[in-house]
């Protein structure tokens, strides 16, 4: 398998390194803020809510390994024949599988355009199962937890809880480079989120088919439905006695103030040959791409897009429900990545996944239990695709990474996945501690998966 | 902010509010002074809190009754239920057709029934033991409907039972797939489904971390807070939870099972339950051998006893009826009611809400800035609805895409973590301050641009003068304000009594004057409209005091 020895964080500067070293203080915020971009870079976030059971998603396909794999899985073992085999570029020898559901995503890691980063997940500091049962090490509270874990993927605050998200500590590092943006960096199409979520930036949520106008407004002077628009705004402009009701006039003002500019820019926006599935997923990543392709309109330099889709939490019937859910998930990043290429724009579109949590290999009769790290997928062309990065562990119950169940110890913590793509982004190296605060404890900061 | 709440108890303790609830201290205080009477805008925040919407009629009755005797009353209406309704409907083509019939008969309850409070902490009571009608319920609709009616049976009853049926019953069931949970089989690395034994912990019952009994969290030495289980306890009740599926299935794991069974609690089929010994809370251990009744009953027992339920079911219901940030005193003072209800009853239900409806911070004599919360949008609708007497021809609210229009619908939640979080706080002045605000979760710019537009349609389009109405669609009623549009200030003065208890603020008052003047005197629908558009829109609405 590869394993990157570059050393990007030699590069800075003594005294951008002493920033970097003062917790909170970044290097860049010193300065003044944030360089100015020359190009376009967008990182598009489909969160897999539930808990995506991901060992089915990546299996081993040589003899021992199977073998593990299905002595543990049991009842919900997918069968060797039936996987869609894989050759990571550093193996040469396709040991490895897909489930049977993911054709899409065999053909774009076979063309060079997708990687899996292996047994990944939160952690604080390197953990092996010693270390775990003894509480040697500090871990991130509430393991197994949905929400617990979700928030600590989007995070990244390991063991204390957090306010702020990744993506929206990195809308904050970037705020002065893109004051130009017609549009959030951050924009989500599935709600607010915690991923977005910052200390002087907001992420704007829209829906799946995009913004939305408000009804009974025009623009043309004169009319009585523009004097109704300007009462409406001044109502929402008013002083509020109480922070229930700032809040809520807060959020129609950003909804006032963005549906006419982004509306009117993804109206003319070029019609797409791709066809996107009708999924709820599919129709999300379909207006993503729409709003890629009004970039210029819009006068985004850095864009971070939250999508999602649910139904992953297999606790029962996963093997009925298993291939709905992961062929949705390749059909509709597939269907992105061609639309992001007949833009032309997909060196610069980089896509890849989170979910709560990996789940346990052991069965508890048709479905599986949360536990812990997982495999995840990311798909660009800026990706260093065709291979897996970090190691793929046996699976076997009571083995080395094993806490119970088939709980598997993240061997890559969730810290250097997002670093990786925040370099990629345009993080300079001295922020990427404030984007993954636990960053420091891992020797090594970049996986290696982005071409950077 | 925290400063802004001492200051509000401060002025209420000198203003006189006389306290109230809890127990819990042993000075007999002297027999108090008759309440003055309560104004309509007071009236109105009761309901608001303790209803689906403020009416005039309603607000009358709290005014001659006085709160306290309201709520007793409230408590004495007959719960109306939705099975019953449910099971008089013809046979659908498709099973999951029946959700539209099942959020019609909520909308008719909550609407039109007067057991109001009831209805109003079953709806609470449904945000926290959550199951929804979008997954694998979708097939379900009488268990959906008939979980509905457990929690409208059990709003003013015993939290002990309350879970009891919660757990036994096939909605959940289904939902945290505790139905048809078996006990482990080593040799094919089979164990029990940990999914219902962790949420009911987490989400319904004790929550992650200890608690003290004013809500705050419990640290350790080291600062820390301390986790109310671990994956041992996970397991055993995980272990507690199995043998029990379908009442008259045929098989244990699944098969076709009769319509009925939706809606009978579980049935447990002893050669799949574990019989080992199981860890449970506060170091103790089921033995071995018990039956799968003992078990569940020992185990909902162990849970019901421990000293977080009282703090964190105050919360929760504060939350959902009264104020998003309670001060330490009201979770302390509900919570007290909570573990002893005055008559030695740990668990009285009834005895909460009514501490939570009548403690002095539900209606602080001086309102501070932290004091309510948002309403949830449908509420929001609910209010509009009965204010204005909101029909169809049909007589049917068949508004199955609640969810989609309004972020929000009865059951309809996108996962057991409800449509909102009790801990979001969004960036800004309430992040800053430690502050929450659980609504604004689904306050987004999307939502909230389609709530508005659904308020403009329903105001202007779908209201009584309009002549082309499907007979399913909704419309509310504006000729009283029609009556009175030739005068703009008694129409304003209309719609503020009737959807904002009188008190509009000056600005929304100017806003409206200067939009009606712009419209004819010879159309008044439209200036009817078009004041009911702009108070349901505005952020005064949205929030409740």
């Amino acid at each position: 398998m590869k394993t990157l020895n570059r050393r990007d964080f030699l590069r800075t500067s003594g005294a951008a390194a002493l920033f970097a070293a003062t917790p909170g203080l970044a290097y860049s915020q010193v300065v003044g803020g944030g360089a100015s971009f020359t190009d376009y870079r967008a990182l598009v976030c489909v969160f897999m809510f539930g808990g995506n059971d991901s060992y089915n998603m990546l299996v081993p396909n040589t003899g021992p390994e199977y073998a593990a794999y299905a002595t543990s899985r049991q009842n919900l073992a997918l069968l060797q024949a039936d996987l869609l085999p894989i050759t990571p570029a550093s193996l040469g020898t396709p040991d490895f599988g897909l489930h049977p559901s993911m054709g899409g995503v065999q053909g774009l890691f076979q063309s060079g355009d997708a990687a899996f980063v292996t047994n990944v997940g939160p952690l604080v500091e390197p953990t092996t199962k010693d270390q775990y049962f003894s509480k040697s090490v500090s871990l991130p509270p509430q393991l197994f937890s949905h929400n617990d874990q979700q928030d600590q993927w989007t995070s990244l605050r390991g063991n204390v809880p957090s306010k702020t998200g990744w993506a929206g500590r990195m809308a904050d590092l970037i705020r002065d480079g893109v004051a130009g943006q017609q549009m959030a960096t951050n924009a989500s199409l599935f709600g607010s989120n915690l991923f977005q979520s910052a200390d002087e930036t907001v992420a704007y949520v829209m829906g799946p088919n995009g913004p939305l106008q408000f009804e009974g407004f025009s623009t043309t002077p004169g009319e009585l439905l523009n004097e109704q628009r300007l009462a409406f705004n001044r109502v929402v402009d008013a002083q509020y006695d109480t922070i229930y009701e700032r809040g809520f006039a807060a959020v129609q003002r950003r909804a006032i103030d963005a549906a006419d500019t982004v509306t009117t820019a993804i109206d003319n926006a070029p019609v797409l040959n791709t066809v996107f599935p009708a999924s709820q997923l599919g129709t999300q990543l379909a207006t993503v791409a729409r709003l890629i392709a009004v970039r210029d309109e819009l006068q985004m330099q850095r864009q971070i897009f939250f999508v999602a889709t649910g139904g992953f939490d297999s606790h029962d019937d996963q093997n009925l429900n298993q291939p709905g859910l992961l062929g949705g998930i390749s059909e509709a990043i597939s269907a992105f990545h061609a639309a992001t290429a007949e833009l032309n724009i997909a060196d610069s579109v980089t896509t890849f996944t989170q979910s709560d949590f990996g789940r346990t290999l052991t069965s508890n009769g048709d479905g599986t239990d949360h536990a812990w790290a997982g495999n995840q997928l990311i798909v660009g062309g800026a990706v260093n695709g065709g291979d897996l990065y970090g190691s793929y562990p046996l699976l076997e119950i009571g083995g080395p990474e094993d806490v119970g169940g088939g709980r598997m110890i993240p061997s890559t913590s969730a810290d250097q996945y997002a670093a990786t793509l925040a370099r990629w982004f345009g993080i300079p190296e001295v922020d990427l501690d404030v984007v993954a605060p636990n960053l420091g404890n891992f020797a090594q900061r970049d996986l290696g998966f982005m071409i950077v | 902010m925290n400063v802004n709440r001492t200051v509000s108890l401060l002025a209420s303790i000198l203003l006189g509010v006389a306290g109230c609830g809890g127990g819990g201290g042993s000075d007999e205080p002297p027999p108090p002074p008759p309440p003055p009477p309560i104004t309509k805008a007071e009236a109105f925040q009761l309901l608001n809190q303790a209803s689906f919407g403020a009416t005039e009629d309603e607000a009358q009755a709290v005014i001659s009754m006085r709160p306290e005797q309201w709520i007793d009353d409230q408590m004495r209406k007959p719960p109306s239920l939705q099975l019953p309704h449910m099971l008089t409907l013809p046979p659908p083509q498709f099973m999951g057709q029946l959700h539209v019939d099942r959020v019609d008969i909520w909308f008719r309850n909550v609407l039109l029934e007067d057991d109001q409070l009831r209805q109003r902490v079953a709806f609470a009571l449904s945000e926290i033991m959550v199951v929804s009608q979008l997954g694998a319920l979708q097939g379900r609709p009488f268990a959906v409907a008939d979980f509905y009616d457990v929690l409208v049976q059990n709003a003013f009853g015993n939290y002990r039972d309350l879970i009891e049926e919660v757990t036994l019953h096939p909605a959940m069931g289904v939902y945290l797939s505790m139905l048809g949970n078996e006990k482990p089989n080593p040799a094919l690395n089979i164990r029990p489904d940990e999914n219902y034994a962790r949420e009911l912990m987490q989400l319904f019952s004790i929550g992650l971390v200890e608690l003290n009994i004013d809500g705050s969290v419990v640290l350790d030495g080291n600062n820390q807070p301390i986790p109310t289980y671990d994956q041992e306890i996970i397991e055993g009740f995980a272990h507690v939870f199995t043998g029990w599926t379908w009442l008259g299935s045929p098989s244990f794991g699944s098969g076709r099972v009769p319509v009925a069974s939706q809606y009978f609690p579980m049935e447990l089929w002893p050669d799949f339950h574990d019989t080992g010994e199981k860890t449970l809370l506060d170091g103790v251990v089921l033995p071995a051998g018990q039956t799968g009744e003992q078990d569940l009953a020992d185990a909902l027992d162990n849970i019901f006893n421990h000293p977080n339920v009282g703090p964190f079911m105050a919360i929760r219901l504060i939350q959902r009826l009264t104020t998003s940030n309670p001060s330490p005193g009201y979770v302390r003072r509900v919570a007290e009611t909570f573990n002893d209800n005055g008559f030695g009853v740990r668990g009285d239900l009834g005895a909460v809400v009514k501490a939570i409806l009548l403690d002095p911070e539900a209606r602080p004599a001086l309102a501070m800035e932290i004091d309510g919360k948002l309403k949830e949008p449908l509420i929001r609708l609910t209010q509009l609805f009965k204010a204005y007497d909101a029909t169809s021809e049909s007589g049917r609210y068949p508004l199955v895409a609640s969810y989609i229009l309004f972020g929000q619908g009865p059951l309809q939640s996108p996962s057991v973590f409800n449509f909102f979080s009790p801990f979001f706080a969004p960036p800004g002045e309430i992040r800053d301050s430690s502050l929450v605000a659980p609504e604004l979760e689904i306050a987004t710019e999307y939502l909230n641009t389609l709530f508005t537009n659904y308020m403009f349609f329903q105001t202007f389009g779908l209201n009584h003068t309009n002549e082309d109405l499907e007979e399913d669609q909704i419309y509310i009623n504006l000729q009283e304000e029609m009556d009175i549009a030739a005068d703009i200030d008694g129409l304003i003065d209309m719609v503020a009594d009737k959807l904002l208890g009188g008190e509009i603020s000056d600005p929304l008052r100017t806003e409206m004057a200067g939009m009606l003047a712009l419209l004819p005197e010879t159309d008044p629908v439209l200036r009817a409209a078009e004041a009911v558009y702009f108070v349901v829109t505005s952020p005064e609405y949205a929030y409740q005091r």
